[in-house]
């Protein structure tokens, strides 16, 4: 069940970690949960894996607050189980995502400016 | 007596399916068969032995983490905590299935002498019994009195974990000759952090999850 929302992005900050992993995930391409999970460990580098639980449990979330959607149609019927579901961002789990990427960045630069990272090169 | 890893891979996910009980039934039937199809792709893409070992270590570890997060959700949602009969039996059912595994992984530990299983046993057997004895009482407190849900989860299971423990180190060895301390410790360590780390994070969702129920 999708709540109706008039909520801005911020309103959703911040968010759980396998929240931002599977919006980024969903980035780029529709995907059903074994490919997120597997985009996911690739990404990085294996350090973070979503078990089944945490998968559907955050997915069922974000149907809720309207941040992703699922797919009526499976892009490749013949190729995969149709029981299969797919996923994909909407606009507002786009600006979700961008939103929460710039709070991070945010962090990132305060972290830089009290020497906690190397300054970045510039120019 | 040795299974080949297709049947082993079969009996996990068998097991896993049975597990799903657990969950909120409308999220199972929401999300059970898509879970296990998560669960039947990673079984295939991983070798057998260790690599499958620790998959199944982690899908039952999350299994574990999950269950009384999605219990606790489906609480919020529905905004009612004493009118939830139909939650809290199987918020029960799921301490009662963690405490049948608990007894099974325990007589096949002790058959085997596997020391791992033992101890993993011994663990759901203590969140089993201080699940449904601790939770009791914090809901209680929370409810009746002004205390802080936190503080009094803290305080519940740190005692309740601390009597029960001391009372089995006492008396253990004189009722079961096979009495593992260590292990019994090293359960009941792990079920305060686990309920405790459950009830922090309660506390730490509970402003944003109300904000989104309340759009």
């Amino acid at each position: 069940m999708v709540r109706k929302t008039t909520r801005k992005p911020e309103d959703f900050l911040p968010l759980t970690p396998a929240m931002f992993h599977i919006l980024l995930a969903l980035a780029d391409k529709e995907r059903h949960g074994y490919h997120i999970m597997r985009e996911v460990e690739e990404r990085t580098s294996g350090n973070v894996k979503l078990g089944p639980g945490t998968l559907y449990g955050s997915v069922k979330r974000m149907i809720a607050d309207g941040l992703i959607e699922e797919l009526d149609e499976r892009p490749a019927p013949d190729l995969d189980d149709e029981r299969r579901r797919y996923y994909r961002l909407t606009d507002l789990g786009f600006r979700v995502a961008g939103a929460e990427a710039q709070r991070l960045e945010q962090l990132v630069r305060s972290a830089r400016a009290k020497k906690l990272l190397p300054r970045t090169k510039t120019g | 007596m040795n299974k080949n890893p297709a049947e082993q891979r079969n009996i996990f996910l068998s097991l896993y399916s049975i597990l799903l009980l657990a969950y909120p039934s409308q999220f199972r039937r929401e999300y059970g068969t898509q879970m296990t199809l998560l669960l039947l792709d990673c079984q295939r893409k991983t070798r057998s032995g260790p690599p499958l070992i620790r998959l199944w270590l982690r899908t039952l570890l999350d299994l574990v983490s999950t269950v009384p997060v999605e219990h606790l959700q489906n609480m919020r949602e529905e905004k009612s905590f004493m009118s939830k009969l139909r939650a809290d039996l199987t918020a029960i059912g799921g301490c009662l299935l963690l405490t049948i595994c608990a007894f099974l992984l325990l007589s096949y530990g002790r058959a085997h002498q596997v020391s791992a299983i033992l101890v993993f046993g011994f663990a759901l057997d203590a969140i089993a019994f201080t699940g449904l004895v601790g939770n009791l009482i914090v809901f209680l407190l929370a409810k009746f009195t002004t205390l802080k849900p936190l503080r009094v989860a803290l305080w519940t299971f740190l005692v309740l974990t601390g009597v029960t423990l001391l009372t089995l180190l006492a008396i253990g060895g004189r009722l079961d000759p096979k009495f593992n301390a260590t292990g019994v410790t090293i359960g009941y360590i792990v079920s305060f952090f686990f309920w405790y780390g459950l009830h922090w994070l309660w506390a730490q969702i509970g402003p944003h999850q109300r904000s989104s129920v309340s759009t």
